[in-house]
């Protein structure tokens, strides 16, 4: 033994008898098993073969899948029971050796961190605080192009939508909309007009508008230009999560949301009385224009879409 | 001989040119999506008759109106009988099948104060009574039921157009019975209108599912579910489904139509086993028991049990 | 001693190992590899719950492989083009050019269905099955010291498989996956304070914008999985340096471990599993549709689905926001949605905050600050198995809970009824899984020889009239003889006479 192999532990090299019971396999039969592995072993490429036919004519996907599925099960099966019955069937042990080091090496590992190290920060203390708060900085800083680059800032972005004053209610396929249009109980969505193809038209401008009426309905004190002719106009964003609110339930006056059910009585102006959306939903103000076009005053009162932060 | 002059000149012109094509195809293009945002009066084909559209009898009875892509068909038209043949068997069957609820003039019985309970049939046209009782959600099982289910008819569909042309008899109303003709719809087109307005209750794929206080909106997948009951549905909202009579074209409602009858009702599921396109809830359930399953029955076999 | 080689004496200098032996001199030359011997004895124990692991390992194998893949046909862009491939109900549509790469990998591609549906099944698998091993190891203490740090790092596994689960089924931008987004972009915004900037950082503006298709493509092929192949190769290097667990029985101690030796038997047994897993992941994708985004069409952020769900291991996310009740406050102008910052974000936090604390809980709740190489029987720590057993049925509940519509659908029930229930349900769910639980555990504990397979008993009848039981005699089939343990033999001997060190008769 040469010095370095001091340090290494010393292992017994046992030898065993090849006839000793546990080198056997643990099969009673094995030339028995030995065939229904060859079995397994063959089925599994005929699999593979008929994956790679099924793949050189195109077949359906089923088949692509099951040729490869059952080669890969049948293969897999076979190698288990090969190592499960006819390699050595034990059992063997192995002894667990103390995973903490010796109190020896302990300390000196302590010793080598604490006074080595130690050593080198209470000699140069000024040294040591620069480096800790120079990188202290660099950390804080490196920040600010992994965050900020990667988008704008919000700003007054979700205040507003592409509603104004005099907006047009449009059509997906940009069909106007006229006050004798609509029966009662027809819904829509709209847009404003010359939005209802861009990105964030369809999602932030989205507008759900139903015909409750003939006559003008009032759906809150104060609100009452804002349903001309029995047309009322709410966001179709959620306001718990921001789904579109597409499903109407015309003899319930509900609207429900298909996200996480939250239901909005359109009558007295989208309020929520079941589920988890906690704010009512805008209510877009419309009017009727001299040709019978349906209108909207102005752009939502309130910010559409779920609640966030700076929402007042 | 071509100098360089010759070539400037050249390319001069070819700019003009260009310059001159396009601003006519930007003007035109204006033009035209001014003319297709506009609204002349009425739009034209959106399931109501016009003077344009119709087609009367003798009588001056409006037979049947519409476009290419929706006929709408009085039900003496769609059958072939005489409407006062089928107003006579109509009315029988009325008598016997439906006077018990809605009254002997159809025109509804009031309960507990609540017009709705058993309600007029007057005035909704051809279409929708059809509707009713072809998807035999009519006669009610059970009329108390907040939504009649769909169910096998028990009357024929001769029998249903019968009675649909007695009550139409007593006042006539629209919309008539639809005809669609599906052989110009767009498939695809219809994938983007039933996304925007019809999967948000009957989901995506078309399976229905339950909404508030035990509503529900049916599902579409079964093919006895027909192309004219389907175009009723939207022009007319049944039940609790809002309508859409002029919200959507006919040629809209013919590619919603086509879309449901051809992709809704006999789906590509190329993949294999679709589970009524229930999504994710059921994709999750055979992951864990099957897939997680068959592997720790497989790991039960090839370890040990001590 | 002659200078001409022939074939014999070359075949005598390399030794008796041949040619094979001889490259591995060579190989040891250089890097010292025959030291590497000590870890092809390495012990592995044979438990069949000990192999739950490995089907999450070699779903992962799958994901990469069938992933690797679809990245060469997958595009992940938000530009629109027009679709113009075979699926007709989608040809002359305007789709986003990742959509269109995802239908033409179905229709297009030869084996590129197979390929999508293997990815998404093993993926569901990995996940499932570190849930599983996780419970395996949670309810017989494997997480005990000094395993914490695996247990950690595995729970992170888990923690990063679901985070990836979800970016990678939203990078085919269908309309299922794009309400999901829409909903994370609002769960973002509703964090107090710096909501708004990080959805507006992480998405490039207000929604749906174009960046987040790409930016989640590089998290999901590059960023996690980097970290979670990373993190497995520290999990199975701890799990070789400190030896596996194994269940107390005959011959095992704290000190020693029991079972197959690495190589050839427990690599034979592991390969072939990798191949069931594989086939399995395989057979379902053949035989079982799964995410066919070609019939939910193209995102569209005015459009929406019902029965609109998140692959199951969000769905405990999904339940949560469902059943919360809808409270806000908004103060001095500034709103918390507490309906959605609650479930989504404090709850999964609370969750997986347990989960992570639970080994620090229990060493100072049991003032147990002993290594453990011996595993627990689950009923012989009734406290740990209840607490255990009711946080799963907690999180199971919620997942329940997120099919409301479903059920209410399914069982002809209103809508509002099934949401009221469930909401008041999830509170006595775990409440009564864990007195149920521990009460089973505790009687379980205090009777002889339960979990074990029952020995016969003979019944007699005295003369009186009464009958005794006594315990019967060991029926020789039902004995299992198992040979003592033996370290893993170095030479192999060729000689008449086996050597036996004594033979152990233990029950079956």
């Amino acid at each position: 033994m040469s010095t370095t192999e001091e340090h290494r532990t010393p292992v017994s090299l046992s030898s065993v008898s090849e006839n000793d019971p546990r080198m056997q396999p643990a099969a009673k039969n094995p030339d028995r098993v030995e065939r229904w592995i060859a079995i397994l072993f063959v089925l599994g490429f005929v699999g593979f073969i008929g994956f790679g036919w099924a793949y050189w004519v195109d077949a359906a996907p089923w088949i692509l899948g099951s040729t490869v599925g059952f080669a890969f099960s049948f293969v897999g099966i076979g190698v288990v029971a090969w190592g499960k019955y006819l390699m050595p069937k034990g059992p063997f042990v192995e002894e667990r050796h103390d995973m903490r080091s010796t109190d020896e090496e302990r300390d000196a590992f302590a010793a080598a961190i604490i006074q080595r190290g130690g050593g080198v920060i209470k000699r140069r203390p000024m040294l040591g605080a620069l480096l800790g708060g120079g990188l202290g900085i660099f950390g804080i800083v490196a920040l600010f192009p992994v965050l900020r680059s990667l988008g704008p800032l919000p700003g007054k972005t979700l205040t507003r939508t592409d509603w104004k004053k005099g907006s047009y209610l449009v059509l997906q396929d940009g069909r106007r909309v006229h006050v004798d249009d609509f029966k009662i109980a027809e819904v829509a969505t709209v847009f404003p007009e010359g939005f209802e193809e861009t990105p964030n038209g369809q999602a932030v401008d989205q507008t759900i508008i139903i015909r409750l009426d003939t006559e003008d309905f009032t759906t809150k004190k104060g609100r009452e230009s804002w349903g001309p002719a029995g047309y009322v106009a709410y966001s179709k964003l959620c306001s718990h999560l921001g789904c579109p609110v597409g499903l109407y339930e015309q003899q319930l006056q509900m609207l429900v949301c298909p996200c996480h059910q939250s239901m909005f009585d359109v009558t007295v102006g989208a309020q929520p009385n079941f589920g988890p959306a906690p704010r009512p939903l805008p209510q877009l103000p419309l009017f009727i224009d001299k040709d019978g076009y349906l209108r909207s005053q102005s752009d939502y009162l309130e910010p559409v879409g779920p609640g966030y932060w700076e929402r007042s | 001989m071509i100098t360089l002059s010759t070539l400037r000149r050249t390319f001069a012109a070819l700019f003009v040119l260009f310059l001159g094509t396009f601003s006519v195809f930007a003007v035109t293009a204006q033009a035209a999506d001014e003319v297709a945002g506009a609204r002349p009066g009425a739009a034209s084909n959106i399931g109501k008759p016009t003077s344009t559209n119709t087609v009367k009898d003798s009588k001056g009875n409006v037979v049947q109106y519409g476009s290419d892509a929706i006929t709408y068909k009085s039900p003496s038209a769609i059958t072939g009988k005489t409407a006062a043949e089928l107003r006579a068997i109509g009315r029988a069957l009325y008598m016997q099948n439906c006077s018990s609820c809605h009254g002997v003039k159809a025109d509804g019985v009031l309960s507990k104060g609540n017009p709705e309970a058993y309600p007029s049939l007057i005035d909704l046209g051809p279409a929708v009574i059809d509707f009713w009782i072809s998807s035999g959600r009519m006669p009610a099982a059970d009329p108390t039921a907040i939504q009649a289910a769909r169910k096998t008819s028990r009357l024929s569909s001769l029998q249903s157009l019968a009675i649909a042309e007695w009550v139409n008899s007593l006042s006539n109303a629209y919309p008539y019975v639809p005809v669609v003709n599906t052989n110009d719809a767009s498939r695809a087109e219809g994938l983007n209108l039933f996304a925007l307005n019809c999967a948000a209750c009957h989901t995506i794929t078309g399976g229905g599912d339950a909404l508030a206080a035990g509503t529900y909106a049916p599902t579409l997948q079964d093919s006895d579910i027909t192309a004219t009951q389907i175009a009723t549905a939207i022009r007319s909202g049944p039940g609790n489904m809002p309508n859409y009579s002029s919200s959507l074209t006919d040629e809209q409602v013919a590619d919603i139509v086509k879309y449901v009858k051809v992709d809704i009702q006999n789906p590509n599921n190329i993949g294999g086993a679709g589970f009524g396109g229930l999504g994710p809830v059921a994709e999750g359930f055979i992951a864990l028991s099957l897939g997680i399953g068959i592997l720790a029955l497989a790991a039960f076999w090839v370890g040990d049990r001590q | 001693m002659s200078d001409v080689k022939t074939k014999r004496t070359a075949k005598a200098a390399r030794g008796p190992y041949g040619r094979v032996g001889h490259v591995l001199n060579e190989l040891d030359d250089r890097v010292g590899s025959a030291k590497a011997r000590n870890f092809l004895d390495k012990i592995f124990p044979d438990h069949w719950s000990f192999m739950l692991g490995e089907i999450a390992l070699y779903s992962f194998v799958i994901i990469m492989v069938t992933g690797t893949f679809l990245t060469l046909y997958y595009v992940p862009s938000q530009t629109v083009v027009t679709y113009r491939g075979s699926y007709a109900p989608l040809y002359g549509i305007k789709v986003s050019q990742a959509y269109a790469s995802s239908v033409d990998l179905t229709f297009g591609v030869r084996g590129g269905l197979l390929m999508r549906q293997m990815h998404h099944w093993a993926c569901d698998i990995f996940i499932g099955a570190m849930v599983v091993h996780m419970a395996r190891v949670f309810f017989t203490g494997a997480f005990r010291k000094p395993r914490e740090l695996n247990y950690s790092i595995g729970t992170t596994l888990l923690t990063l498989g679901i985070v990836n689960g979800f970016l990678g089924y939203s990078l085919p931008d269908d309309l299922v996956s794009g309400t999901g987004l829409r909903i994370a972009y609002s769960i973002l915004e509703s964090i107090p304070v710096v909501g708004t900037y990080l959805a507006f950082f992480i998405f490039g503006g207000n929604f749906p914008g174009t960046a987040v298709i790409p930016r989640f493509f590089i998290l999901h092929v590059l960023l996690i999985p980097g970290i979670i192949t990373a993190m497995v190769g520290a999990h199975l290097f701890l799990l070789v340096r400190q030896k596996h667990t194994q269940f107390p029985g005959p011959g095992r101690t704290e000190k020693n471990v029991v079972g197959t030796p690495m190589f050839p038997v427990f690599m034979g047994k592991t390969t072939g599993y990798l191949f069931i897993v594989t086939g399995v992941t395989a057979l379902l994708g053949a035989f079982t549709q799964i995410n066919p985004i070609w019939l939910f069409g193209p995102y569209d952020a005015a459009k929406i689905s019902y029965a609109v769900q998140p692959d199951w291991y969000m769905g405990f996310l999904d339940g949560a926001l469902r059943i919360a009740p809808a409270w806000q406050t908004n103060n001095f102008g500034h709103t918390i949605p507490w309906t959605v910052t609650f479930p989504a974000l404090i709850l999964p936090g609370i969750i997986f905050g347990i989960a992570y604390a639970w080994p620090a809980l229990e060493r100072k709740f049991t003032g147990d600050n002993e290594l453990h190489n011996l595993l627990d029987r689950p009923s012989e720590v009734p406290v740990r198995t209840a607490a255990g057993s009711a946080l799963l049925a907690f999180v199971i509940w919620l997942f329940i809970a997120s099919s409301t519509d479903v059920i209410a659908n399914f069982m002809h029930l209103s809508l509002n009824n099934v949401l009221i229930f469930m909401r008041i349900t999830t509170f006595i769910v775990p409440v009564v899984t864990y007195i149920i639980t521990l009460k089973i555990c505790q009687e379980m504990r205090d009777a002889d020889g339960s979990g074990r397979r029952k020995t016969p008993n003979l019944v007699t009848r005295t003369s009186e009239g009464e009958y005794v039981s006594t315990a019967a005699p060991y029926h020789e089939e039902m004995q299992h003889h198992e040979e003592v343990a033996v370290p893993v033999p170095t030479f192999l001997v060729k000689d008449e006479a086996p050597s036996s060190d004594g033979v152990r008769t233990v029950e079956r």
